[in-house]
């Protein structure tokens, strides 16, 4: 049996808009295994992205818990938390988030600067396929060649879990599978347990595990005994 | 060099506009510091060595006639360390020029070394024979004389011939002034001449008398004790005055300088660092609001809050530390500059020009740590970013109704683009209450300078034209009868001609008192315009006194006071006289009173010492040969020393005038520019609607505009505040500003900041004109 990596136990979320309590997250449980790759699936307003800040220690839960590697992070302060995202956490948003004034290479140095184990920065450059626009601005890239700059700085970090934020919202088919691949290939090249959040239900196709989430809660938990590879997903 | 501080230069390079905008204003508060608090502390090290050099005296005092062997009999007494007799009196000296009256100040000394007030030689040599005279280097640089040439001096009616052995400086001397009403320094019609003492003595006919004595004592706490004693064991011999180091006229016109710059260097730089302060932390504010992805981003990569905010401060610091370094070092640079221009009026040999390198450090530290704090106050919301919330796009602003918009009847009939200025305004009170601020500010120092340019204008020309009205003030070398007048009518023809009485009393009222000039006029004068502050005339009463407005304050005196008249003639006694009015008087400390009053209350005799004089004719000339005339004072020579005095003023006011308008230039430039990047999206959905460039900058001209009015609105008050604070901060015995700011100044000064906010506003455009909107609606780059 693989090794647990992260484990969320009861885990709630409840936001107060005027009057009105609303249940992001509600009562959800699952578990994910070292070096897998996993995809929470839902459509908008289902919780998921509020799962993923409370699993990467950027938000806090209103009640339940989250071990890594059986350390309880939900009773982490800030401190602790801040310490939790530099070392053990790499983090892939949905609208790359790099920074405007900083080349590809300084964008991903700027994650490589202050976390305990980094990975080659050219390697990994590499690995996403940048070699050449190494030393280009964010403007002068495209969509997809900034997720994969956000890619490289998540993974040069060499964290433990890779958080992915709808990867590909923003992104065309053809550059979206680009960019699935180059998770894939991470994931295989790195071993790091890779979690992708989307509304997208044929990426799914290529997880280990699929976590389906409707209205906060987690409806369904399926093991993919074949994923498939990301070139063959169509949507 | 880490990623982060890559980012900070890169950042500074993509605000620019805004951080030069900043550090201008760092810059020139630290500048104003060094540059003024450098050439006061030159100044006063100089002085205090120049005075220690020269054995400068603690107590000055004149007297009719003090014998001999006074110095002997003084020593030893009431802490008195040394004591100098010498015999001191204006004369006029021989030009060629035969409508030139030239004046000279003799003072004997001793042939060899005089003890106290030593001369420093500048050129020729310092012993002194019977025909030798040692000249004042200010008077031999304004007359081309040198050592080794012979001068003419009129000396008890006579002319005498002299070598001149020697040019010298004099501690004395440093600004010289022939008396307190002349107010500038005129070194080629006024200087000093040194000559030895016994000769002088026995060529004056003073039958071997001084009429000075100069005082040191062991402690110079025990200064007003030992001034008391000396006032009453001179008595005898007619003091005159007696006065204290502080009162002496050359030393206490260079401390009031020096007090001048000290206040300036310690309210100015204020100014600009509270207005960079705040333009610091609110460009940071806003630069965080913007960076709020960005910071997330940071947070979510594992940086901690305060790395993030010492990123930001690195900012706030690198404008502190290259504002403070440069305009540190160009202060000091410039410091020599201005400690340089002093020595068109100040002569001290000793000045030495000093880079107090320290001040730079301290400058450079209290200024980094002044931006540091700032900017803390513009980024401390770091920490409340929340990482997973900065993701997210920010939700709208709150959009509130503002107070006008419930006076219906006007909310309906304003247009849409006002409507959009208006609600702008009230939505970022701060920052336009800021805009406001900067404005006001800018207006107030706005009039205060143009004040400072006509008000030496004004007292020069009050004190000439509407005060004393007499082209010619002639003083006699001893006391005559009216007779003289006849005698001066016959070598000219006078228009108007009257005799007058100045002299020294001490005036008592209370526990204040004041030695000062009293002036015995005709009741019914002509030359001389009385006004008291109210701006009504005033006569010159029948009995009792008028006083000058500082002398009242200086006293403690009001209308009706009966006030004591200590007289220093020998045998005479001291009167209780009324004070009959206090009047206005621009330059000098003064009381006037009836001659005929004078004469039969302090002196019982029909007597004058000058005459007040109108004509048409060659005074000076004509008038050279007259062997009782010590002085003739004429109003042309007194312009001429003026007007040259104000073309070197003009210079510093201007850079006043560019110092104020900076201030308001650079917050309405990066005030405008901030909200410019902040609005962009705003900007463009107008631009969807068919607004063009044009009019969305004349909506951001609206919004500077109304603020500016109110600024100027402000200002004018805060204007008026300034100058009666600097009126009164520069009112001394020796001038008194209480000039009215003329509605011409404030008007000037109005222009003048609205063209420096019209430059800014213009500047602006510029970036409006760059800016691409389209882009800034589909750009989600962080």
């Amino acid at each position: 049996m693989s090794e647990t990596i992260l484990k969320v136990e009861n885990l709630s979320k409840n936001y107060k808009m005027g009057e009105v309590t609303v249940k992001a997250l509600d009562n959800a449980s699952f578990e994910v295994s070292k070096g897998e790759f996993i995809v929470i699936l839902g459509p908008s307003g289902s919780g998921k992205s509020t799962l993923l800040n409370i699993m990467g220690g950027m938000d806090t839960p209103s009640s339940g818990n989250v071990y890594f590697n059986n350390e309880l992070l939900t009773t982490m302060n800030d401190k602790g938390l801040t310490q939790y995202r530099r070392n053990k956490i790499g983090f892939v948003f949905q609208f790359y988030n790099l920074m405007a004034s900083l080349t590809a290479r300084e964008n991903v140095e700027l994650a490589t600067e202050i976390c305990e184990e980094s990975i080659d920065i050219e390697d990994v450059i590499e690995s996403v396929g940048l070699k050449d626009r190494i030393d280009h601005f964010p403007s002068q890239m495209s969509g997809g060649e900034q997720q994969r700059v956000a890619i490289a700085r998540a993974v040069a970090k060499n964290p433990q879990i890779l958080l992915c934020d709808e990867p590909t919202g923003a992104l065309d088919f053809e550059t979206g599978i680009s960019i699935l691949k180059v998770l894939k290939d991470v994931n295989i090249k790195y071993k790091n347990t890779i979690v992708v959040i989307t509304h997208n239900s044929p990426i799914a196709q290529m997880a280990d595990k699929v976590i389906k989430m409707r209205s906060g809660k987690i409806i369904e938990i399926i093991e993919n005994k074949n994923p498939i590879e990301p070139e063959r997903i169509e949507w | 060099m880490k990623k982060l501080d890559k980012r900070l230069f890169r950042m500074i390079k993509n605000t620019k506009g805004q951080y030069f905008a900043v550090l201008s204003i760092i810059i020139t508060g630290i500048f104003v510091f060094t540059a003024v608090s450098n050439s006061a502390l030159n100044l006063k090290d100089s002085l205090n060595d120049y005075y220690k050099k020269t054995n400068f005296a603690d107590i000055f005092v004149s007297a009719m006639g003090l014998p001999e062997k006074i110095e002997s009999s003084l020593i030893g007494q009431a802490d008195i360390k040394e004591a100098e007799a010498r015999l001191v009196f204006d004369t006029s000296f021989i030009t060629e020029e035969d409508d030139e009256k030239v004046n000279v100040r003799v003072v004997s000394i001793n042939k060899n070394e005089n003890k106290i007030n030593k001369l420093f030689i500048k050129s020729g040599k310092r012993e002194l024979t019977e025909k030798d005279i040692i000249i004042i280097e200010q008077f031999a640089l304004a007359r081309n004389i040198h050592v080794g040439e012979q001068i003419k001096i009129q000396i008890n009616g006579k002319q005498y011939k002299f070598n001149v052995s020697g040019i010298a400086s004099s501690s004395e001397y440093a600004y010289i002034m022939e008396n307190e009403q002349t107010l500038l320094p005129d070194p080629e019609n006024f200087g000093i001449v040194y000559i030895e003492d016994n000769y002088l003595r026995q060529i004056y006919g003073s039958k071997g008398n001084y009429n000075e004595i100069l005082i040191k004592i062991n402690n110079e706490n025990n200064l007003v004790q030992t001034k008391d004693f000396l006032e009453d064991a001179l008595d005898k011999y007619g003091v005159k005055r007696v006065i204290k180091k502080d009162e002496q006229l050359s030393h206490s016109m260079l401390s009031q300088e020096i007090e001048g710059l000290e206040m300036m260097s310690q309210s100015v730089p204020y100014v600009f660092l509270i207005f960079a302060g705040i333009m610091l932390s609110s460009m940071l504010s806003r630069i965080v609001k913007k960076d709020r992805t960005s910071i997330g981003i940071l947070k979510a990569l594992g940086y901690q809050s305060s790395e993030i905010i010492s990123h930001y401060l690195k900012y706030a610091a690198s404008v502190g530390i290259v504002g403070g370094l440069l305009g540190s070092i160009i202060g000091s640079a410039l410091s020599g500059a201005m400690t340089n221009y002093y020595l068109v009026f100040f002569n001290i040999p000793t000045l030495t020009i000093k880079v107090y390198y320290n001040r730079i450090v301290v400058s450079v530290i209290l200024s980094c740590i002044f931006c540091i704090i700032s900017g803390y106050w513009g980024v401390k919301g770091i920490t409340k970013i929340n990482p997973s919330e900065s993701m997210k796009p920010e939700s709208p602003k709150k959009g509130k109704r503002i107070f006008i918009e419930n006076i219906k009847f006007v909310w309906n009939n304003v247009t849409f683009s006002w409507k959009m200025v208006l609600r702008s305004i009230f939505r970022e009170k701060k920052k336009f209450a800021f805009i406001g601020a900067a404005v006001a500010i800018t207006c107030g120092m706005m009039i205060m300078t143009i004040w400072m340019i006509d008000v030496m204008d004004a007292m020069f020309n009050r004190q000439y034209t509407e005060f004393m009205k007499m082209q010619y003030n002639i003083s006699f070398s001893g006391f005559q009868n009216e007779n003289i007048k006849k005698e001066v009518a016959k070598y000219i023809n006078p228009k108007d001609m009257e005799g007058r009485i100045e002299l020294p009393f001490e005036i008592e009222n209370g526990r204040n008192s004041k030695i000062v000039n009293i002036i015995g006029l005709d009741k019914n004068t002509e030359f001389y315009g009385f006004q008291d502050m109210k701006g009504n005339s005033l006569k010159v009463p029948e009995d009792g006194i008028l006083i000058s407005s500082n002398l009242a304050n200086n006293l403690h005196a009001k209308v009706g006071d009966e006030v004591l008249i200590k007289n220093f003639i020998p045998n005479k006694d001291d009167r209780y006289v009324k004070v009959r009015g206090i009047i206005k008087q621009s330059l000098g400390i003064n009381g006037y009173m009836n001659i005929d009053y004078l004469n039969d209350k302090l002196l019982d005799r029909e007597i004058i010492n000058g005459i007040y004089l109108n004509s048409d004719d060659d005074v000076q000339e004509k008038l050279k040969d007259i062997k009782n005339i010590s002085s003739i004072q004429s109003q042309a020579d007194m312009r001429g020393a003026f007007e040259e005095f104000t073309t070197i003023t003009a210079i510093s006011m201007g850079f006043m005038v560019m110092f104020s308008g900076l201030l308001g230039f650079v917050i309405v430039y990066s005030m405008t520019l901030m909200s410019i990047n902040e609005r962009t999206l705003e900007f463009s959905s107008l631009r969807v609607m068919g607004f063009s460039k044009k009019e969305i900058f004349y909506m951001l001209i609206r919004e500077n505009m109304i603020m500016s009015f109110i600024g100027i609105i402000i200002g004018i008050p805060l204007g008026l505040w300034l100058v009666d604070y600097m009126g009164k901060s520069f009112t001394t015995d020796v001038y008194t500003m209480n000039e009215p700011v003329r509605t011409n100044s404030i008007v000037v000064s109005i222009i003048l900041t609205i063209v420096f906010l019209s430059l800014a506003q213009f500047m602006t455009y510029a970036k409006i004109h760059k800016l691409d909107f389209m882009q800034a609606l589909k750009n989600r780059i962080s």
